[in-house]
């Protein structure tokens, strides 16, 4: 049984206007595959996932998690009550 | 790793997206692959009938279903960007994971494919009291037809649909 990996992948992809092809050309792999990430159907080689952290510059947990991520908001400027 | 001009040939031709309306949702894909299974059962039977059958009258409609059979096989080929058709050194490390689903699931299919077969021709044999031989060549080649399909059929159902963007959604803003 695999574990289901979150990522916040398409919310960094967006925030840096990179496109789905774009980030599948820079780590080899098909464009779809990406879109496979984003929806949590495919869970990403140690390798794939190294290689898109670098692609970004973040640390690889910045983007995979085995936990849910906070909305980006949240994390910054923390919830109001 | 090295590609050869043939592999890149067959990567572009397998992620042309001209004919990617044809397949573009789970619906149109579902309907081309019932077409694929009647349109090669069409065909098998009418090939099975003229070689084994009295006259050469159903070589006509083996002929007329090449055609529509050929395009369809390149729409479900499409639809799965080549997952069967390309060289492993053309897929990524997801594809090569969904072709190994697909094959395995196609081989499960295909083995109760198989057993339904056995049972079918046997039945066929005492029911109608004909013997076994005359029902072997015919679910053979059947089953045989089915065995190579399947994957494709397989793979063409599991295919997800497009995600809303494609290669252009930044391309402006950048």
């Amino acid at each position: 049984m695999s574990e289901q990996v979150h990522n916040r992948l398409a919310v960094v992809r967006a925030e840096r206007k990179v496109s789905r092809q774009a980030l599948a050309e820079a780590v080899g792999v098909h464009y779809q595959t990406i879109g496979y990430i984003e929806r949590g159907q495919y869970n990403p080689s140690l390798d794939l996932a190294l290689k898109v952290a670098r692609f970004f510059g973040l640390p690889v947990e910045a983007l995979f998690s085995l936990e849910p991520f906070q909305p980006l908001t949240d994390e910054v400027y923390g919830r109001k009550q | 790793m090295t590609t050869t001009r043939y592999d890149r040939h067959m990567y572009a031709l397998m992620n042309d997206r001209r004919a990617a309306a044809v397949h573009a949702t789970t619906t149109r894909r579902r309907l081309a692959v019932t077409a694929h299974v009647a349109l090669t059962a069409v065909g098998v039977g009418a090939w099975i009938g003229t070689v084994f059958g009295p006259g050469w009258g159903l070589a006509l409609v083996v002929a007329g279903a090449l055609l529509p059979w050929v395009l369809l096989t390149g729409v479900l080929n499409g639809s799965t960007r080549g997952l069967l058709e390309l060289r492993g050194r053309m897929l990524d490390e997801r594809q090569l994971v969904e072709r190994d689903r697909v094959r395995a699931l196609a081989h499960r299919i295909t083995l109760w494919l198989l057993v339904a077969a056995v049972i079918g021709a046997g039945a066929y044999s005492a029911l109608a009291d004909a013997p076994l031989r005359a029902a072997v060549t015919p679910v053979l080649v059947g089953v045989l037809a089915a065995h190579w399909m399947m994957p494709l059929w397989v793979a063409a159902l599991r295919v997800q649909d497009e995600l809303g963007d494609t290669e252009d959604e930044f391309a402006e803003a950048s």
